[in-house]
């Protein structure tokens, strides 16, 4: 992984227009970046289209990139799940036409690309040293919330999944969300 | 709404960004993240702390068309430096003859030398390798048996054989790529003995990029992707040279 020091120096060349850079960018950062659009809308057509969008945005507005206040993979990884959650909410056709695919095998995502959401949740915990904090919230909370954040569930599927009404779930994520950021906020 | 409410905004930037919205709200608060400042600010907080969770995701290889459709969407298709070489070789070919002749090969040996020139050539002139990815497969007595080496935006991969292979009638040495993650995916098949060459379905930079190992199994006939490899015979490091 290259570091996050030598990001901010492509980013800032990308920033002048150098097209050498932005291809090192890319090429240091699209495989993570695939990962994450890759869960979310679940297609590798639909992922690419994502990153594509995402790397376009990121040309455009590398000069506005301010290294003070973000990391560049987070600055990346937040225009690509941007883009990969409207991508999802923008029809649930494509979802269902996803899940065909999947099932007729057309366009097949792997089931290593798949993996459980939690086991990423436990794993980011676990190398951020917050999995203590993390196993103190309830066992299902903890499922959906990683189904939301990694897979990008929505209120309705997640009730779904749970088979609790929409209201019932809505609380119960925020609150997990609460739990979540007194976490995270450890790292600070 | 009351936007003026920091706990309202919060809540909101963390929905936005957990991502439970629905497409209306996510747009509509699209619209008073670029109206309001204070919005912008509420969710820039929150993608400080959600994004270290992305980070165990396992990063995927998008095709070579992603990055062809981004080029050409910045603008960018004469982003030479960074172009493959074999592009821009086959292009430059019929003219080199004809118009450029001499200027145009010069021009061409230094952008991408590996192209035009033996490697050994720029070797001797340059006192360095070019960037290559290099795989050295051992047996399972440690013995090395085959070094394979591809220019980093090359599409040829060639192999040396340090040790002949004994294989069976019918049956062929398949090389594969193990990357770090997912499954292993077929490169291409390498002969028993001597020295050989194929082509790879992409360059090198793309294939090989997050292929830390490399394999050789005997199989029935060269495998196709997405097939699963026999026992493997040979294993080894994939590593970059530069």
């Amino acid at each position: 992984m290259i570091a996050s020091a030598d990001l901010q120096q492509l980013l800032a060349r990308v920033a002048l227009g150098d097209r050498v850079a932005f291809r090192q960018l890319y090429d240091a950062t699209a495989p993570s970046l695939f990962g994450v659009a890759l869960r979310i809308v679940r297609q590798r057509d639909r992922a690419e289209e994502v990153l594509q969008d995402a790397f376009v945005n990121a040309w455009n507005r590398a000069a506005g990139y301010q290294a003070a206040l973000s990391q560049p993979m987070t600055w990346l990884t937040a225009i690509v799940r941007n883009r990969a959650l409207d991508e999802l909410r923008s029809g649930a056709r494509h979802r269902a036409e996803s899940l065909e695919d999947q099932r007729s095998g057309t366009a097949p995502v792997h089931e290593d690309e798949r993996a459980n959401p939690l086991k990423l949740l436990e794993q980011a915990a676990d190398a951020l040293a917050i999995r203590d904090c993390l196993d103190t919230i309830d066992g299902p909370q903890r499922q959906c919330l990683a189904l939301v954040y990694y897979h990008g569930l929505s209120h309705s599927e997640v009730a779904g999944h749970v088979g609790s009404p929409i209201g019932s779930v809505k609380v119960w994520l925020r609150r997990g969300l609460e739990k979540l950021k007194r976490c995270l906020e450890l790292l600070a | 709404m009351n936007y003026d409410r920091p706990e309202l905004l919060d809540r909101l930037a963390a929905e936005y960004v957990f991502g439970t919205m629905s497409a209306r709200v996510r747009r509509r608060f699209q619209k008073i993240q670029r109206a309001l400042p204070a919005a912008q600010q509420a969710v820039h907080v929150w993608e400080q702390r959600l994004t270290p969770l992305a980070q165990s995701v396992p990063p995927a290889q998008p095709s070579a068309a992603a990055w062809a459709a981004i080029d050409r969407r910045t603008g960018g298709q004469a982003s030479r430096p960074v172009a493959p070489a074999s592009a821009w070789f086959a292009w430059l070919k019929p003219a080199l003859g004809v118009a450029f002749g001499v200027l145009a090969t010069l021009g061409l040996i230094r952008l991408y030398p590996t192209a035009v020139v033996p490697v050994d050539q720029i070797v001797q002139q340059r006192g360095t390798l070019p960037e290559s990815y290099v795989g050295l497969l051992t047996d399972a007595a440690n013995n090395p048996v085959v070094l394979a080496s591809s220019t980093r935006y090359g599409r040829t991969m060639s192999i040396k054989i340090l040790r002949k292979v004994d294989v069976p009638p019918g049956k062929v040495l398949q090389l594969w790529a193990l990357p770090k993650e997912g499954a292993a995916f077929p490169l291409g098949v390498v002969p028993s003995e001597g020295k050989g060459s194929f082509q790879m379905a992409d360059t090198s930079e793309k294939l090989l990029s997050s292929v830390p190992r490399l394999a050789v199994s005997v199989e029935d006939a060269p495998a196709r992707a997405g097939t699963a490899p026999a026992p493997y015979l040979l294993t080894g490091n994939c590593v970059k040279l530069w």
